[in-house]
């Protein structure tokens, strides 16, 4: 540190007695706080072994989460077919990916082929039949679910969004109310009443003897509430557009689903690409829901771990470590959505 | 043919076609489930209708504040559940208020540390699952607290421990009410003479004291009355008797795990919604009202809020609707509200999915409602008036 930056330093925290006198009362609180948390997750830890015998009292039992590190990531899908929902996450982060690098001219191309090869080869992959072992939805779980639930839901979510954030714009009359109570209605009550609605509602209103896996309820569930809330950020996307976008379309001879798909939609969902990875972080927040019904995502397997005999008392541990994965997934994309943010101001000049 | 084609290039005609179609398709969708529905209910042995509100619901619900008990109908089931559905939104939002306001500002505050610490929470809670917040407080934090015999005291009246907060209980409730008169009158008077003030400065342009007189009515006799009402009934203060307390009133860890995992969380998104409105408000008002000679107190209250409130009442409407949807997660440890109580125990013994349902989700849609027309009504109160 040089001696400007450390005079910098001491006017930042010491510049007057008043901040003087605050900056001590913050930092006897933080190490009041900080220095037993320290101790428990890292000095007093205990690391190796293999059973709850090898952990020191005192400090986090990090044996525990090696131990159970399995079940964090795939529930109780089999261990021999693990395999399987690595490989569907490595095809949809390189699909992911190859959409983001592609160059303008292909994106389209790529966006479609993904859209129609990945979700059902995914869902092979996971489930099984055709040559692979049948896996029930019952023992899928963990980490694995919870991507599994925010992808699928999301796909549902953001074409119904921008159809419906479409419709609310339409200048026929029943076309937006439609829209609007649709929105409005899911945007109005508790996701968590929408997953039991799902779970209760959806076996009763389709014909006798068609059964629906109760994962799939789940995700229809948050899908249609999800598409509410991402119709909302595409709409702030279409109206930041000048009318004239359209009204040039339109004197051009596009017909509307021309002049939407090839000039409205490109520049609108740019606009809104921030807002809506914002929805998709809330998606992935509030896919923990799910627990509500039974199924065990990431969270619901970390409360459930809380019951094993072998391990109790290892709330703290199972806490903290879903707890981070949470926020790591969450702060990269909040971080992501502010860098598109950013970008699109930057381009908008 | 080649003149319905010809009607079918007119807009106006294709137009109507279209939602007509629309119509048609939602109507016959309607139509298909219905009819699956009542096929699927006829099969099940379940009669629709409302009746089963009226018979008697032979649920335990460990937390009421409405009349309810045991043998109480459905119907009286459900009140109760929305009663704490209520209670636990309201005391949040107030909370979260209270502590969003203080990181928001604590944020913005010039001093280094202060505001990394205040971001540093921001960040913490908006990127976790509220869910974990609800689960972690009830059974990381709660769970962990002491048994009963070696309860936390505070001030020897009131005690934490793993069965929640047990307070003391007025021996007689009635006195209260005098009290609460004595408060909606002390406002009500606050209301008139603000409103006199204003007359009277847009007629002399002198200022009233309504800053002391406003204190005084709203703060210091309320104080007042509360503490007269507390001297002057008994209090069942809770006793340690075997392995429990006895008296005074259960706060269950349900509500008080809910509440806490709500504020924090809540707190801070509103604190981000502070941080953004104050910043909203141009450098070049501060600096305005500073060169006509305004003390930095008297800026912030007649320049900076004013303008500020505007630009956060929208978002802050979303953040309390939120309060009231995300009171749901109490479903998750068994906090009765309306989702756990109606949707869950009643839909259990009756059955009567669809009904219950509906209700459940009218509850939400009207608070709802009311609370964005409330919103809605103060926005425009304090809306930019151009002349």
């Amino acid at each position: 540190m040089s001696a400007a930056s450390a005079s910098l330093w001491r006017q930042r925290l010491f510049g007057t007695p008043a901040t003087a006198v605050v900056t001590l009362l913050l930092a006897a609180a933080i190490a009041w706080l900080a220095i037993p948390i320290i101790r428990w997750a890292l000095i007093d830890a205990s690391w190796s072994g293999t059973t709850r015998a090898d952990c020191a009292a005192g400090g986090a039992c990090w044996v525990f989460v090696k131990a159970r590190f399995g079940q964090f990531m795939y529930g109780l899908y089999p261990q021999g077919e693990r395999w399987r929902a690595d490989l569907a996450g490595i095809l949809f982060a390189l699909a992911t990916a190859a959409i983001v690098l592609a160059p303008p001219r292909l994106r389209l191309k790529a966006v479609v082929a993904a859209l129609v090869v990945l979700p059902p080869l995914g869902i092979w992959l996971l489930a099984g039949g055709f040559g692979l072992r049948p896996v029930e939805t019952r023992e899928w779980g963990g980490l694995m679910l919870t991507l599994f639930i925010s992808v699928y839901a999301s796909l549902i979510a953001i074409p119904l969004g921008i159809l419906l954030a479409l419709g609310r714009q339409s200048q026929l009359k029943v076309v937006r109310l439609v829209s609007v109570l649709f929105i409005e209605f899911w945007r109005g009550v508790p996701i968590i009443a929408v997953i039991f609605l799902a779970s209760l509602l959806l076996p009763l209103i389709l014909p006798g003897g068609v059964g629906i896996d109760r994962l799939a309820r789940a995700v229809i569930g948050l899908g249609l509430v999800i598409a509410a809330y991402m119709a909302e950020a595409v709409r702030g996307g279409l109206q930041a557009l000048p009318p004239g976008q359209r009204e040039a379309a339109t004197a051009l001879g596009l017909t509307y689903w021309k002049a939407t798909g090839l000039i409205i939609l490109p520049q609108a969902l740019r606009i809104s690409l921030p807002a809506m990875t914002n929805e998709f972080i809330a998606l992935v927040k509030n896919t923990t829901l799910v627990l509500v019904v039974s199924i065990l995502d990431l969270l619901g397997i970390a409360q459930a771990s809380l019951a094993d005999p072998a391990w109790v008392g290892m709330n703290m541990e199972a806490y903290v470590f879903s707890g981070s994965i949470y926020w790591l997934i969450c702060f990269a994309l909040s971080r992501w959505s502010r860098h598109l943010e950013l970008l699109g101001r930057r381009q908008h000049r | 043919m080649t003149r319905a084609l010809a009607l079918l290039n007119d807009k106006r005609v294709r137009d109507v076609v279209y939602q007509a179609a629309l119509l048609l398709g939602l109507a016959a969708l309607t139509v298909f489930f219905v009819r699956n529905a009542s096929e699927n209910m006829v099969k099940a042995g379940i009669a629709s209708g409302f009746d089963f509100l009226w018979r008697n619901s032979g649920i335990d619900v460990p937390f009421v504040l409405t009349g309810y008990t045991r043998s109480s109908t459905v119907l009286d089931l459900f009140w109760a559940g929305v009663a704490n559905t209520m209670l636990v939104t309201v005391v949040a939002m107030v909370l979260a208020t209270a502590l969003g306001f203080l990181v928001g500002i604590a944020r913005l505050s010039s001093h280094w540390l202060l505001s990394t610490i205040a971001g540093a929470y921001i960040e913490f809670v908006r990127n976790i699952p509220l869910l974990f917040f609800v689960l972690f407080w009830y059974f990381g934090v709660i769970a962990a607290l002491p048994a009963p015999r070696d309860s936390v005291s505070v001030f020897g009246v009131a005690f934490l421990n793993n069965r929640g907060l047990t307070i003391p209980l007025p021996e007689a409730p009635a006195t209260f009410r005098w009290a609460v008169a004595a408060i909606l009158l002390s406002w009500i008077a606050q209301a008139l003479v603000a409103a006199w003030a204003r007359r009277r400065k847009e007629r002399t342009g002198q200022d009233a004291p309504v800053l002391a007189i406003g204190l005084g009515l709203v703060v210091v006799l309320p104080v007042l009355a509360v503490t007269w009402a507390s001297l002057a009934t008994g209090w069942d203060v809770p006793v340690l008797r075997g392995f429990n307390y006895r008296g005074g009133f259960v706060i269950i860890p349900e509500f008080v795990a809910l509440l806490a995992a709500l504020v924090t969380y809540t707190a801070g998104f509103i604190a981000e919604i502070v941080r953004g409105g104050i910043q909203a408000v141009p450098r070049g008002q501060t600096e305005a009202a500073a060169a006509l000679g305004l003390r930095p107190g008297r800026i912030l209250r007649l320049v900076t809020i004013p303008q500020a409130l505007r630009v956060m009442i929208p978002p802050m409407t979303n953040q309390y609707l939120n309060v009231l949807k995300n009171s749901s997660f109490g479903a998750a440890i068994a906090y009765p509200d309306v989702v756990s109580l109606f949707m869950g125990s009643a839909l259990n013994n009756t059955g009567q999915a669809i009904e219950i349902i509906a209700m459940t989700l009218a509850v939400y849609l009207v608070i709802g409602l009311a609370v964005s027309a409330f919103m809605n009504w103060y926005n425009a109160r304090i809306a930019l008036v151009t002349r």
